[in-house]
């Protein structure tokens, strides 16, 4: 530790003390000079404390039969109502709503990157191939536009594409087949999550990997066509290696926030038509809990799902650490 | 080019000539696909917000306006809701971006700083409360305790910090070199002085990059914005569009058993040809700032990746 000149005397003093003493009287000593930096902390701090740790307070509910009017106001209800244990857990735990949200969110957050890993990997390759700058440009652009819409607008978009007066069913029943009622379907309910997704998606991602495509050393493509490598081959031995960290960490983060992912767009585009292919745990959790004011089984359940995902979120930027030297904090 | 001499020397599979060229055919073909996918359907709804009603109905627009018209577009700017929407989430996303920004800057300092006592426990909270979220039900009892239900608070304070968003700030201010500061420093500026007039000053990129980041967040917020709010006046441009879209066809029943008839409503008026048009004026402003937008945002990507 650096000390300031102004505290020269200060430590010198305290040289003589105790080790406790001393490091009291440095830590004090920075405090006055820095004060300001803690300062700074305070309004961060603030908004941390009340909106993201004030709320794990509430999550003793989660262990009670929570009565909004045992007292005055439904915050102070929280610590009047009763213990009950793992009771909560055992209704969730023994319901086939929860098996059936569990399954609905791993299979349809499995869909999705079964289906849209390797897209943004193919399209940076591609993209990076495509010589003519101005055209290059043009499609990143158009492929990342679909980024900044919110979910609202883009059910908007598909609705008016895919609903009974949209193109698509123009074309279906212009070839002479049926009218699909998508939003209805629980057969192709699915698709329509993992295909907006892609197209919400798959432009960012892109830009990634090509970041990471423009910090491969051009040189080892010189070396390549020396050796006679195919466009191909450097593919496969250059560009694919030089992206093999990039693809690694964003698997990981994938399957970390695989329990996590998808909620508002379910939110938005689902009906209770499809409630049984598209439920997920966090679409049942605003369902029960504020639509139904279950507020303790809808706690449970956000809790079981926020200690789950933060074991594999963990879990996740450790493995990510250990192979690839990145840490997402 | 060299091309003689590696024609000579190529041994056995494709020729490098004939692979480039196929590589760059499927570039050019796959990739204009892709962006047709992402600009056709949005071309689509622009299309119908502006086609004649007949044609709406019969499903016959595609991707270009059929008997143009601007009836549609009128009537969901001033017979509708649209402008207090929009007047809505601009207050939310001006003042709640520049909250953030503020916040966000001012926290990220002192934890960029290596030697800063208390850098630890102070970033370990901030990764716990990335990690670990509490749910939706706790966090509404806190707003709903708060008493800021139903107001422009509710849709700014619990989002005031993205816990991602200040780690990229802290990230960028890691890497400026200490020199400068230093420098300052033995001139007589103080913590605050240094970060107003020489940190910020030269991270106007990450700044630039976050303060987007928070604006798109706040802008395109809709659960929060529904669950927080319930009276229509404090309907964000999302929650409104949402309304719309789900009740499209019952919105225009209202509107006709409500002392209008079905003959002083205009035959451009379909259920689908509003949404489309609701659809179309909440694009607008999003494909209007994108040019700007779009720069910042694939620097902050690797801003933001690029962590050691």
């Amino acid at each position: 530790m650096k000390q300031p000149p102004a505290n020269a005397l200060a430590s010198r003093n305290a040289g003589t003390a105790s080790p406790l003493t001393r490091k009291c009287l440095s830590m004090a000593n920075y405090f006055r000079q820095h004060w300001v930096l803690y300062a700074m902390l305070i309004p961060g701090l603030f908004f941390l404390f009340v909106y993201k740790l004030l709320p794990l307070w509430g999550l003793q509910i989660a262990f009670k039969d929570y009565k909004m009017f045992a007292a005055e106001t439904p915050w102070k209800a929280i610590t009047e109502s009763a213990w009950v244990g793992f009771k909560h857990f055992r209704k969730l735990f023994g319901s086939s709503q929860f098996a059936k949200v569990l399954r609905n969110t791993l299979v349809i957050n499995f869909l999705k990157i079964l289906w849209l890993f390797p897209i943004p990997i193919l399209c940076a390759i591609l993209l990076n191939e495509i010589r003519c700058r101005i055209y290059q440009k043009l499609c990143q652009t158009m492929i990342y536009v679909p980024y900044f819409f919110s979910w609202v607008l883009i059910f908007g978009i598909f609705y008016s594409l895919l609903g009974s007066y949209g193109i698509v069913n123009s074309l279906i029943s212009a070839l002479g087949g049926e009218r699909i009622n998508f939003f209805g379907d629980q057969g192709v309910f699915r698709s329509i999550l993992v295909f907006t997704e892609g197209w919400k998606e798959v432009g960012y991602n892109t830009v990634i990997y090509l970041a990471a495509i423009t910090g491969i050393d051009p040189t080892l493509y010189e070396a390549a066509k020396m050796d006679g490598a195919n466009k191909f081959q450097q593919i496969l031995n250059i560009t694919l290696p030089g992206l093999l960290p990039t693809i690694v960490l964003m698997l990981i983060m994938k399957v970390g926030y695989i329990l996590t992912t998808g909620f508002e767009q379910v939110l938005v585009f689902y009906n209770p038509s499809v409630y049984d292919v598209a439920d997920i745990i966090e679409t049942y959790v605003y369902r029960i809990g504020l639509g139904q004011a279950d507020f303790s089984l809808a706690t449970a359940l956000g809790l079981f799902n926020a200690v789950v995902a933060f074991v594999l979120i963990v879990g996740a930027n450790t493995v990510s650490k250990k192979t690839l030297g990145r840490s997402i904090w | 080019m060299p091309n003689k001499i590696l024609k000579k020397r190529k041994h056995k599979g494709i020729a490098l000539d004939a692979s480039e060229k196929f590589v760059t055919g499927l570039a050019y073909v796959l990739m204009t696909i892709f962006a047709l996918i992402a600009i056709l359907p949005c071309l689509h709804v622009v299309s119908k917000a502006f086609s004649k009603g007949t044609y709406v109905a019969q499903g016959a627009v595609w991707f270009w306006p059929r008997g143009f018209q601007l009836e549609t577009i009128r009537y969901i700017l001033f017979e509708t809701q649209f402008f207090t929407a929009l007047k809505n989430t601009l207050i939310v996303t001006i003042v709640g971006t520049f909250i953030s920004v503020v916040v966000s800057i001012s926290t990220a300092y002192p934890l960029s700083k290596p030697s800063f006592r208390g850098r630890r426990p102070v970033t370990l909270l901030y990764v716990f409360s990335m990690v670990f979220f509490g749910g939706i039900v706790p966090a509404y009892m806190v707003v709903q305790m708060l008493g800021i239900l139903d107001t422009y608070a509710a849709l700014i304070l619990p989002f005031a910090i993205v816990q991602f968003n200040m780690f990229i700030v802290k990230n960028y201010f890691e890497g400026l070199p200490e020199t400068i500061e230093e420098s300052a420093r033995i001139d007589g500026a103080g913590d605050l002085r240094i970060l107003v007039s020489i940190v910020c000053p030269m991270s106007t990129p990450v700044i630039a990059t976050v303060t987007l980041l928070y604006a798109i967040n706040y802008w395109n917020n809709y659960f929060h914005a529904m669950m927080y709010t319930q009276s229509t006046s404090m309907k964000t441009l999302q929650v409104y569009l949402y309304d719309l879209i789900n009740s499209g066809a019952g919105f225009l029943e209202n509107l006709t058993s409500g002392g209008l008839t079905t003959s002083s409503l205009s035959s451009n008026i379909t259920a689908e040809g509003l949404t489309a048009a609701a659809v179309t004026l909440s694009i607008i402003p999003i494909i209007a700032l994108y040019p700007l937008v779009q720069r910042f945002l694939i620097k902050g990507i690797t801003i933001g990746s690029v962590k050691g």
